[in-house]
């Protein structure tokens, strides 16, 4: 028979076990502080009151790495049609910078063909292109912002800086700060979770980092091939029983150090062991989409065992439901600088359907109203073409430049007011014409949606408190519930 | 939740009440903690009102930021000094209160800061203050205008130089063991604490030798100094340990931190660079002991020193390690200006535990360096080249200085045999020319008449049929080209037929054609933009009426022009990886010619058959084209225009002229052309012999100006500014020259009150696992106030008379008696002193990354000393490195000895480090690191648990455990086993639970061959033993997989 199972060791037996007494224990832990200034945390991912009721406990944050053309998916603009082809207004161009527009560039609309024509959708009327036929019937879970600006125009940059509100290296990623601010439901599994599909974005894993934050907080990828999480499987040869074995030995040898040494640490290090074990049948569960009946599969498009956008979509939910805090999806191959009408088509045939099933799936499940689902991306696409394309004709393929002056993302669920469109892009769709959103404004109301006040969630660095919205931010209160 | 300091004046009783009160209030969340107002702050903020202003984090920065300039230290206009509370709380000038307790409005400050009436509000020339701000000192001044006298002065303490203490006296003299003690002592005896107990012998040599070399000392060492009862044995072992070549390896690490050493640009590209010649200078630096002020000067300005050696140069790599974004658009000047904003900020974080940064942008806010100081700073690193060139269109490449490094011994030899050969060759060469040279004049002549009358000659085909596999269509125009529209798949090939008969044909052209139907009117069809095409091999064939084929051999391939990398001779070397391209000539015609080696004709039937290869991707395909036939004398055929039109000249040629002909001529000739072809080879070998380089650091001729950069933008350009140094700190000799290099020389200067007292802090806090400041990237304003200022102190000046010697440092530290305390916690200590800030115990705390490792693969027995070069790939899973970047090398896992050499050989990859080390809380290396975040996470566990390295080690371990125990037993193997992880014995306890393991997997795997075999695999076939019974090892292999997780082999 296999010996006897340990179970996590808790902080009375602890107390019992070295003889400190409870005070004794309970104060020593409030009187340390890690070394980075911050109070010190015996669990650092144990669940944290928020600084006011929260609207939303989870997000599901999808970047659409390279930038979707906002303006041939949510931002129509007759006038941009009405004008194709004709050289830009001066000012458009004239002392602006491009990463590729090198000479006076000709505005392109979205072409007049039955396949990208808008749809006024659902009761609010929400335009949304035919590209996405799914999306456009969840419209009315949808909030946008029509008038989101950003400070940075190339791919890595713009990454983080949507991510980490600085445009370098450096600082903690949105959801190693919702980690930090609120900690875990969920003992099983990390608190943060990022899944990519397509390559890698040009930011790396920057993107999800944890800057100078605790490591503890950062994002952790699941990978579709491979172990999902590294090092989860174990070594050839080691069954279960003997990894059981083997945690119950250190584990035991652990405590009689702990009784010997009396660092505080080594209880917390056992009970990682813990949770290390019992990730290794809590992830394997997890990432098996196989057991999803078949409606859902058809409802998200999935296909087990690939590495589709449809499965992370899946995902993505099942995480919520186990109580990932953050569940961040990467999806690669939005950089339209040519041929924009022929490849959005590709990529919102793999990204709407799952879109629309992971709200509809959400919200029948109850989930969706405490979970926030973020669509965004590092910026947008130019009004104008990039190259030196005859218009006329659109199997000239045109494409277009990076746009950082006004994109579009959309928020639904998690205290979100549905149906809503906050802010408006000027009619060239080129710069911010009603209600300026910055970056910083955006993270600050996504915090707060969660409970927390943006100003308020700071981490002492290099002398300083910093913030994810650094000095800037306000909350964009008019699309709270 | 106490967030800045352990006041000196601690006292438990007060904290105590304060954190239950905290806790009853529910202050339970470091979120909640940042309402509370600064509870710690000082003595006079204490047990007060928690609504109370506090002077320190409240009022101090305010009138810093808004009022300093000109009333402050520097400046004391109306006779008012803000900075110093006697001034401040007196009158000035004017003689009118400027603070009266309790009375706002009586107070004149408040007044001048709102009322115009009594002048111009202040500050003048400034924003104004806000509501807030003035809300804020109204009621600071409301509430008593409480000005703690500890900060009387605002001249904080790390900008005063430090003196050496006399050491205090203590009660228990016995434990002294130099000065270190003494301070520590004091503070114990102060607050009551005894010192732990010494260290067992045991636990104490495996302490030292983790500290100074990273690496845990062998059983044999341990046995040797628990025999050794001589009074010097421990400090024989720490001599030992600092002369160690892995000393060298261990600090290095760290300093690779601060350095940001990678070995990568980072971003999207984030290519590999080569700058490990750095890496490995540190560690040469540190296992010679290079003294501090010549290791930072070596380091910011080594190039500018007189004579510089190659040393002195590779060791500039400090400030080229810095990130570098080469991405499609990206603007050149902004990342340059980046990169210096990165060289000013982590110079301020090295060498003055300065944040720099905040002066980007604005005047610190809390520290005495103003916008204009900062940007007089970046002067300095302002003259260094661009690093990211436009390469082709919107293509950007990573540029700047490299340097080679000198050549290895048989690097030399090898390279003095070629030039040897080549030397005679060229002997040859010369006469073999002169001797050809002789049948020149008739060539010339025969050649002249040829050209005359039949002169070979191209002419433009048109084709018979056109076919592709890509589907595209295509229209044949006028002029004989072919036009492709259509479909436009990423890869394409053209088949392109003419039917015979035809004459004598010397050789092909192909011409790539614009035309306003093309996507940026061509050639290329692919991208607007940049009409770029790559066409992979250009063939030829000649087709029988049954249709079987015979290839034509092509020569002399010749272009108009070819991309760097895509010379027209790659169209035609059968290889399909290689290609002619025109980037960035776009929007123009191109031509290329190739040639056949004998005239040759096809006859009626036959059918001449030319394919273009094109399968680069991303329809890089041509969009028109034309081929044209060479035809005619095969005598005038290999001669270029630009030759004939010499030859057929009327007029007597220059000697330029014909002197080009006769090159011509000589380069016809076989035999010649081979020896030139072998004289090209041995060039090329003698090239590849090239060293490897390094990035470093090299001054541009002509200096930059520098302005000040309004909000940090590099395009909003304020006052122009000169190098020079902040004045807060010491004064800048007016004899050092203004670059680089004099501001290495200021900062090593010993009236520099930050540079010592910043480095012994950070080496303080590796060995002691926190510094005696606790935040040792910032010694400003707002840092800890360090737990012991005089030892700090002691051990700064300590240090620069010990002529910046770190090992003389080292030594000090460890050989204390503080050091050699035992680490167990007591409940008293852990009460009294639960962070150990006090040092009434021993250092314990989790090994960084690469120590985690490396003491693996010492116990394991697989460890390879091998020293230095380029960095190394041990094993890392699948896909870490996937489709990531340019021009990306792939990750091959070594099998030989790299496998096992030290982490900090490790290649270093921004976007994707190596993912161990990550989870053991290594940073990315993208910027400065002064202090790794120490975590204890699940994933630490899988990592030990799983990682087949460490799987690998476990059972290289278990055949160690099996072949090293002195007698053939359990126990025996297990204590073997135990002493390699920890170096002690186990208890009996211990004992029980590792035999019991022990125990069941024998009995588990006597019915299970199956897993026994795969538990062996887990090891590479070379570096198993084979007289080991597999059974018993596969049983072992569990144990040692249970060793190497034991927090204590994780632990210092």
């Amino acid at each position: 028979m296999e010996p006897t199972h340990l179970t996590p060791i808790s902080r009375r037996q602890l107390f019992q076990r070295t003889g400190y007494g409870i005070g004794g224990l309970a104060l020593a832990s409030l009187l340390q502080e890690d070394s980075f200034g911050a109070e010190k945390r015996q669990d650092p991912l144990a669940p944290r009151p928020t600084h006011f009721p929260a609207k939303a406990k989870n997000v599901i944050y999808i970047h659409l790495v390279g930038g979707p053309s906002h303006l041939d998916l949510y931002d129509f603009k007759p006038e941009l049609q009405k004008r194709n082809g004709e050289l830009c207004p001066a000012e458009l161009f004239e002392g602006k910078r491009f990463a590729f527009i090198r000479s006076r560039p000709k505005l392109l609309g979205t072409p007049d063909l039955k396949d990208y024509r808008f749809e006024q959708s659902g009761d609010s009327g929400a335009t949304i292109s035919n590209l996405m036929p799914h999306l456009q019937t969840v419209a009315d879970e949808l909030c946008f912002i029509k008038s989101l600006h950003t400070e940075e125009f190339n791919h890595a940059p713009a990454q983080l800086f949507m991510q980490t509100g600085f445009g370098r290296f450096g600082r903690p990623s949105l959801g190693s700060w919702v980690s930090y601010g609120l900690g875990s439901e969920n003992r099983n599994l990390p608190s943060f979770v990022v899944l990519i599909t397509g390559q890698m974005l040009g930011a790396g894993s920057a993107a999800w980092g944890s800057g100078f934050l605790p490591t503890i907080y950062q994002g952790i990828e699941f990978r579709s091939q491979g172990d999902p999480v590294l090092y989860l499987s174990n070594p050839k040869g080691i069954d279960g029983h003997s990894r059981r074995r083997v945690v119950d030995a250190v584990n035991q040898l652990n405590q009689a150090t702990l009784a010997d040494v009396g660092d505080p640490e080594i209880a917390t290090r056992i009970n990682q062991y813990e949770m290390a074990y019992r990730m290794q049948s809590s992830v394997p569960e997890l990432m098996d989409i196989q057991s999803e009946p078949e409606e859902i599969h058809q409802m998200y498009g999935t296909e087990p065992g690939k590495a589709t956008f449809a499965n992370n979509c899946l995902l993505a939910r099942r995480m919520v439901e186990r109580g990932v805090r953050f569940v961040q999806l990467f999806d690669q191959g939005w950089d339209t600088h040519n041929n924009v009408f022929n490849r959005l088509p590709t990529k919102t045939k793999q990204v709407d359907q799952p879109l629309a099933a992971l709200i509809k799936d959400l919200k029948q499940r109850g989930l969706l109203d405490e979970t926030l689902v973020v669509w965004s991306s590092e910026f947008g696409r130019t009004s104008m073409a990039q190259g030196r394309t005859n218009l006329d004709k659109p199997t000239n393929s045109p494409g277009r430049d990076h746009q950082k002056d006004a994109f579009t993302v959309w928020l639904a669920g998690g205290g979100v007011k549905g149906g809503m469109t906050v802010g408006a892009s000027d009619e060239l769709g080129y710069k911010v014409a009603e209600r300026p959103v910055h970056v910083h404004d955006l993270n600050a109301t996504l915090l707060h949606l969660l409970g927390i006040n943006h100003e308020r969630l700071t981490f002492r660095h290099q002398g300083r408190q910093y913030r994810l919205t650094d000095v800037e931010g306000h909350v964009v209160r008019e699309i709270i519930s | 939740m106490i967030r800045r300091q352990l006041p000196r004046t601690f006292h438990l009783p007060r904290m105590a009440s304060l954190l239950i009160l905290a806790i009853l209030a529910g202050f339970t969340s470091s979120l909640q903690a940042e309402k509370l107002p600064a509870v710690n702050a000082t003595e006079e903020d204490a047990g007060t009102d928690p609504t109370a202003i506090s002077f320190e984090h409240d009022i101090q920065p305010l009138l810093r930021r808004h009022c300093y300039r000109c009333h402050g230290e520097k400046a004391s206009e109306g006779g008012i000094r803000l900075s110093q509370k006697e001034s401040a709380l007196g009158t000035g000038d004017s003689e009118m209160p400027l603070v009266v307790a309790g009375k706002p409005d009586e107070s004149y400050l408040l007044t001048r800061l709102t009322d115009d009436s009594w002048g111009e509000v202040m500050p003048l020339d400034a924003e104004p203050l806000s509501k807030d701000e003035i809300a804020l000192l109204r009621t600071w001044i409301d509430q008593g205008a409480k000005w703690p006298e500890s900060l009387a002065t605002d001249r904080h303490w790390a900008y005063t130089k430090p003196t050496k203490h006399e050491p205090p006296q203590v009660q228990k003299k016995s434990w002294i063991q130099n000065p270190i003690d003494n301070f520590v002592l004091s503070r114990l005896e102060e607050e009551g604490l005894k010192p732990s107990p010494q260290a067992d012998k045991a636990r104490l040599i495996r302490r030292a030798s983790l500290s100074l070399t990273g690496l845990p000392p062998s059983v044999e060492e341990v046995e040797a100094f628990l025999q050794d009862d001589s009074p010097d044995a421990y400090e024989k072992v720490v001599d030992r340990l600092l002369k160690s070549k892995h000393f060298g390896e261990r600090w290095a690490r760290h300093w690779l931190d601060l350095a940001r050493y990678a070995d990568s640009n980072g971003y999207q590209a984030d290519q590999l660079r080569d700058i490990w010649a750095y890496r490995d200078w540190v560690i040469r630096a540190f296992n010679e002991d290079l003294p501090y002020d010549e290791f930072t000067i070596e380091q910011l300005a080594g190039d500018l020193l007189p004579n510089a050696t190659a040393p002195q140069k590779i060791a500039t790599g400090f400030h080229r390690t810095t990130t570098c974004n080469v991405e499609a658009g990206v603007h050149p000047e902004e990342n340059r200006v980046n990169q210096v904003f990165d060289r000013v900020n982590t110079t301020g974080t090295v060498f003055l535990g300065t944040t720099m940064e905040c002066a980007q942008c604005h005047d610190h806010k809390y520290d005495p360096f103003s916008q204009k100081e900062y940007y007089q700073l970046f002067a300095y690193f302002n003259n260094t080249p661009l690093e990211v060139k436009q390469d082709a269109g919107v293509q950007y490449d990573f540029v700047g200085p490299s340097m080679m490094l000198p050549l290895s011994e048989e690097q030399l030899t090898t390279y003095e045999t070629l030039s040897l050969k080549k030397e005679k060759l060229e002997k040859v060469l010369e006469q073999k020319k002169t001797s050809q040279m002789k049948n020149y004049a008739k060539w010339r002549e025969e050649v002249t008449a040829a050209l005359k009358t039949n002169p070979a000659a191209w002419e433009a085909k048109k084709p018979e049929s056109f076919q592709s596999n890509g589907g595209e269509s295509h229209k044949i125009l006028k002029d004989d080209s072919v036009l492709i529209s259509g479909s436009l798949p990423d890869t394409s090939i053209y088949e392109v037929r003419f039917p015979g008969p035809l004459k004598s044909v010397l050789g092909f052209k192909l011409e790539a054609l614009t035309h306003p139907d093309l996507p940026g009117t061509g050639p290329g069809r692919g991208d607007e933009e940049r009409p770029n095409f790559v066409l992979n091999e250009f063939t030829v064939k000649v087709e029988n009426e049954k249709g079987m084929a015979e290839p034509v051999e092509l020569f002399s391939a010749e272009a108009d022009f070819s991309q760097r990398k895509y010379d027209i001779s790659q169209a035609i070397d059968g290889n399909r990886r290689t290609a002619w391209a025109i980037g960035p000539q776009f929007f123009k015609p191109h031509w290329a010619t190739f040639r056949t080696e004998e005239p040759f004709e096809i006859a009626e039937g036959e059918t001449l058959v030319i394919q273009l290869d094109q399968n680069f991707g991303r329809g890089r395909t041509i969009g028109r084209f034309r081929l044209s036939f060479l035809q005619g004398s095969p005598m005038t055929a290999g001669i270029s225009e630009e030759v004939s039109k010499l030859l057929v000249k009327k007029k007597k040629l220059s000697t330029k002229q014909e002197n080009q002909v006769k090159k011509f001529y000589q380069n016809s000739n076989p035999e010649l052309r081979d020896l030139f072809v072998e004289q090209t080879q041995l060039q090329r070998e003698m090239d590849a012999i090239q060293p490897p380089t390094t990035l470093v650091m090299v001054e541009m001729e002509e200096c930059r100006s520098t302005q000040v950069l309004n909000r940090g933008n590099y395009l909003d350009k304020g006052d122009e500014v000169q190098p020079d140094t902040p004045s807060i700190l010491h004064s800048l000799d007016s004899d050092l020259p203004k670059n680089r290099l004099g501001l290495a020389k200021w900062l090593t200067s010993p009236d520099n009150p930050l540079i010592a007292r910043v480095a012994v802090n950070r080496w303080w806090a590796e060995i002691f696992g926190q510094g005696i400041v606790r935040t040792p990237e910032d010694f400003g304003t707002q840092s800890e106030p360090p737990t012991h200022p005089e030892l700090l102190d002691w051990l700064a000046v300590d240090f620069m008379e010990n002529d910046w010697s770190l090992k003389a440092l080292l030594k000090k530290i460890v050989m204390s008696s503080t050091f050699q305390q035992s680490s167990q916690v007591t409940p008293q200590k852990l009460r009294l002193d639960p962070e150990n800030r006090l040092l009434s115990r021993g250092p314990r705390f989790r090994l960084p990354a690469e120590a985690i490792r490396d003491n693996a693969l010492v116990i394991s027995g697989l460890f390879s000393d091998e020293m230095y070069g380029p960095p190394i790939m041990p094993y890392q899973p699948d896909g870490i490195w996937k489709a990531l970047g340019r021009n990306q090398p792939k990750w091959v896992t070594a099998i030989d000895n790299d496998r096992f050499r030290r982490g900090v050989y490790i290649v270093w990859k921004r976007a994707a480090p190596y993912p161990s080390l990550i989870n053991f809380d290594a940073p990315d290396r993208a910027s400065c690191t002064v202090q790794r975040p120490r975590t204890n996470t699940p994933l630490q566990a899988l990592t030990l648990l799983n990682d087949p390295v460490y799987a690998e080690m476990a059972l290289a371990l278990a055949q160690r455990m099996m072949r090293e125990a002195p007698e053939e037993t359990q126990e025996s193997r297990i204590i073997r086993g135990f002493q390699l992880c920890v170096a002690r014995k186990p208890t009996a306890q211990e004992m029980e639970i590792l035999k019991q393991v022990f125990a069941n997997e024998r009995q588990k795997l006597a019915k299970n061959p199956e897993l026994v075999k795969q538990r062996i695999q887990n090891l590479l076939p070379r570096l198993r033993d084979p007289d080991l019974s597999e059974e018993e090892l596969a049983a072992w292999f569990i144990v040692a997989n249970v060793l190497l997780n034991l927090d204590e082999a994780m632990n210092l």
